[in-house]
Formats: C-alpha cells, structure tokens, sequence
C-alpha cells in the first residue's frame, strides 16, 4: 500500500493505482471526459489536471495517468489547478461550440467562451479524445477507425474517408463518445454509421430486426459459433 | 436527433463494472426487481444516497445484521421514502453551504415498490415532486404487494389474480385498470418522467443517467417481473419483462420538459397480449372474453399515449 495525501486528506492505495482512482474511491471528485475504464488511459481531454507536490517541486500532472507513490501531496483545486482547468475548457468550447456536455462543465466551473479564441464550426463535438479509437481497437478487435490528418485537420475517420469494410456497425464507438459526436442512424432494416449503411439480420424465429449481418458473422468467426445459432434475436433464444 | 438509441453486442461491455447492490442478498430466483436495483445503482454511481422504502427490496438486501449496499442507503416506513429522500437533499444542500461537506453532487434517490409509490407513498411522493427537491425517485413496479404474499395494489393490471383480487366464479380477479403513475407525475410537471424495464438494461441505465443529471425531480417508473407473485416459471422474467413492452400493456417512453418520445425499442407493430398473458398463472383464468375487452383497452391506452407522442410540444 501507498500512502498519500489528497487535498489534506491522507489516503492509501494500492500501488499501480492512477491519482483519479484514488480520488474518486475517496469521494474526490475530479472531472474527466476521456477516461473510462473498459478502455486504456490516454490523457487526452486534460480536463483531471492535478497538482502534484513531491518534496520541493510542485508540477501539473494528468490524475488519470499518474500512477499514486508514496508521500506525494496532491491538490484537486488550487487556483493553479483551477485556471489550468478553466483554459482547457476554455479551448473546448472554442473548438466544440456545440457541446452541451463541455457547455454544462464550462458552466459548473464558471468558465464563458472567450472572443479570443475563435470558434471552431467544423469540428462538430469532437474533442479528439481518441475514446473510439481506442474502444474500436481494445474492445471490439477490429481497428475500423483512426486518425487522419495531422495539426489543425486531425478528424477521426475510415481509412480515407471511404466506407471501412472492416467495421461491422457495432456502435460501441458511439456509445462511448464522450460528447456524443458520432452519430449513428437505426430504423428497422438498416443502420448507419460511418458513411456506410449495413443491412440488419432478421430473426429466424419472430422475424424482427435486431443486429447487422457484418456483426453476426464477425463474432461468429471470432468465437467459432455457427452463425445459424447467432441467427436468433434475444427474445427467442 | 443524434442520440444513440439502439445498441446490442459490444456497448453492455463498456458499462460501468463496480456492483454497488453486492450478491449474496436474498431475492428469489429470477427476480426482475433486484436486477432494476442493480442496473439503477451501475448507472448512479457512488455519489448517491438511497431513501427505500418498506418492500421487498429492503427485506431482501439488508436483513441483520448483513447488507448488499455499498452506498449510504436508509430504510424508512412505507409512506415516507419520498419525504426522507427530499429531506436528505436539503440536508446535503445546507449541510454544503455551510462548508461542513465538500461541494460535489450527490443525486439524493428514493426507491420503492408500486404499493410503497402509488398506494401508501403517493402524497409523500406528491409533495416532494411539487416542491421541486433536486432527486430522483423510483418506482420498482411488480404489480402487487410481493413481499407480504401477493395482495392486490393499485398497480395490480386487470384480469390479475391476487390473493385478496381472488378469481373464482364470480370474480376475475383484479376489477380496475392499473393506475397511470407515470401520467400522474408528468402532471406535476416534473422535467424527466420516464418509464423503464431491466428487460432492455441499456435503455434502463441511460435513462437513469439522464434523470442523474436533471436538476429537480426526476421520476421513472421500473416494470419488473416478479416471478413467484405472477406464477410464472423464474427463467422466464426477462422475456416477460420484453413482451409486456412489445404487446403495448406497458410502453416504454420518456417525457422531457411535458415532450413525449416513445422508446427505441417499442416495436412498429405490437404483438397481442395473449402472447403475454399464456405463461403466467396470474392470468390463467381468464377467457377469449375477457383477453378480448383487456386487449381492446390496452390498444385504447396505446392510442392514446401515441397521439400525446404526435401532438404535445416541449413546454421549455
């Protein structure tokens, strides 16, 4: 076990475990929005910034990759830590206007837009957070989407902006979307997503819709299932 | 609209993994209810408080000197969970403006069972919503009073037997239509009503999401299966849960800021209640008769709840 203090408050965890954890299993809270735990740590929306004091030196550190040691001081809200936190949001809603999310947390903390950073209008929501990628990659096993571009462009996207034929329109990268910038359309029979539109698998008991085709025959090559057994929706199994 | 509505295979891998109603609690086999409780718990997270009212879900969770809970939750008669529960909100906003407690949200949620919510708790609940308290409250809907041996509640459907609904010759149990709570809360104008199943677990924890972040009331209205109240085999709870929503006899919606919007998952078509009605024993009594004039009326309340879809506009 590690010991340390969080915000006058002395904790100990085991070793391993991230800053973010620790707070928040000790009722801290710290905001985020890329962290999630199905998923790997990237550090990317900045929002978890803490303070970290080990001995003389005082740094900014991102709770959610900062492994706890022993001794260390750390604050969650300090001016310094604040005005670190209210320029990241700052930067978020210039660069994502639309956000309801990163509106409501700007809010929270006080923070308004502010005419020296110009608005974004074509980046939509996305905070390049990476979540998708990531989910796509480390959950689903696929690796449908990425990064393209680079600088001022970076966009998540199928390779070339064409129709991935490796997804299978799970939605996972979707649902995982921190402030909801991937859309993704269902009606009965079809589902889109990523530009491209997957036909839906009628049950062959009660003929509903209920999954796309790719998907079935991705986990039926994945688990080694027949597909006909994967050919049955919830209800009639 | 952009929201995700419809989801299958690989997002229930991605919802939160720390079980906050522990196993080991005494529920029966198959219950629908505690499986609601937990999904409720997965999407509030630690930062909740639980006022539960009498019923089964407090019998099965914390008999002394053992408890399933790993958030605060108290226990408090059968009329008043609503009232505790609006009560510990204004506790935590004082106790915070006083700088006794660190400034974070705590969603306050109060919980109980139909007769707890439509019976016994309905002016505590009344009360609460109408003065606007910033909690969540929770009604786990399993048609009758379970715990203390199937008497009939308000919530009891038509046609149900119960023990003091009994069927026989002269009777065919239940006489009344369910009572509407759902209705009865969106008239209190409360900003988020919504109606639920576990049945449909992603549906369940994003609406319980969605009332977490509503500043005021929030109500939703969870239907669970209660296999040994409904004389039904216990395998059976969730795809009963499913075919009480796609036969129309209780349809998922949600209503945000008096805007009603039907659920992903309510079906184009709905199936007859028969489907419904044959693998439970409540119902085993019942003739073509009867399934007739119950099925007429479920399409009339459908109707009806379809029209308000179609013509009422967001008040906000």
């Amino acid at each position: 076990m590690v010991n340390f203090i969080i915000d006058g408050k002395k904790i100990s965890a085991e070793k391993g475990t991230m800053v973010l954890e620790a707070a928040r299993a000790n009722g801290i809270d710290i905001p985020t929005l890329c962290a999630h735990e199905a998923v790997s740590r990237s550090g990317a929306c900045r929002l978890c910034v803490v303070e970290m004091k080990k001995g003389k030196r005082a740094k900014i550190v991102t709770s959610c990759l900062y492994p706890v040691e022993e001794g260390i001081i750390i604050e969650t809200k300090n001016e310094r830590v604040m005005n670190v936190r209210r320029l990241v949001l700052q930067l978020l809603m210039a660069r994502c206007p639309e956000s309801d999310v990163i509106r409501d947390l700007a809010s929270q903390l006080g923070v308004d837009a502010q005419p020296r950073f110009a608005a974004d209008e074509d980046k939509s929501k996305c905070i390049l957070c990476r979540s998708c990628v990531r989910v796509c990659e480390e959950v689903v096993g696929v690796s449908a989407i990425g990064f393209s571009c680079r600088g001022a462009d970076k966009a998540v996207s199928t390779p070339f902006n064409e129709d991935s034929a490796v997804c299978i329109g799970c939605g996972a990268c979707a649902f995982i979307c921190p402030t909801g910038h991937i859309e993704m359309e269902t009606t009965e029979e079809t589902r889109k997503i990523w530009g491209r539109t997957f036909k839906m698998k009628t049950c062959d008991v009660c003929g509903r819709y209920f999954a796309p085709e790719d998907q079935l025959k991705y986990i039926s090559k994945k688990t080694g299932v027949p597909l006909k057994e994967l050919a049955v929706c919830t209800n009639c199994r | 609209m952009n929201i995700v509505e419809n989801f299958d295979l690989f997002a229930p891998r991605l919802i939160n993994k720390k079980e906050l109603l522990s196993s080991g609690h005494r529920a029966c086999s198959g219950c629908g209810e505690v499986l609601g409780v937990r999904l409720m718990c997965k999407a509030l997270g630690e930062d909740t408080v639980i006022a539960s009212a009498t019923g089964c879900m407090e019998i099965v969770s914390s008999m002394y000197p053992t408890t399933a809970w790993e958030v605060p939750w108290i226990h408090v008669a059968f009329e008043n969970a609503a009232a505790v529960a609006s009560g510990v909100e204004a506790g935590l906003k004082a106790l915070r403006r006083k700088g006794k407690i660190a400034d974070r949200d705590i969603k306050v949620v109060g919980m109980a069972g139909d007769g707890g919510t439509m019976d016994i708790g309905m002016q505590a609940l009344s009360g609460a919503m109408e003065r606007g308290h910033n909690m969540l409250f929770v009604c786990f809907d399993n048609e009758a009073y379970m715990n203390t041996g199937i008497q009939r509640s308000s919530g009891t459907p038509m046609g149900a037997s119960t023990t003091t609904a009994p069927a026989g010759k002269v009777s065919m149990g239940q006489k009344t239509w369910k009572k509407n709570m759902a209705e009865i809360m969106v008239a209190h104008n409360v900003p988020y009503v919504a109606t639920a199943c576990p049945s449909f677990p992603l549906d369940f924890i994003r609406k319980v999401e969605k009332a977490k972040k509503v500043k005021g009331p929030s109500y939703i209205h969870c239907f669970t299966v209660c296999p040994t109240g409904w004389r039904c085999p216990s395998d059976q709870a969730i795809s009963l849960g499913r075919l009480a929503v796609e036969t129309g006899i209780f349809p998922l919606y949600e209503v945000e800021n008096g805007q009603y919007k039907l659920s992903a998952e309510m079906p184009k078509k709905l199936q007859p209640i028969k489907n419904y009605f044959k693998s439970q024993g409540r119902y085993r009594h019942l003739g073509e008769d009867e399934i007739n004039m119950i099925q007429g009326k479920v399409d009339k309340e459908y109707g009806k709840l379809l029209n308000k879809v179609e013509c009422l506009k967001a008040w906000d």
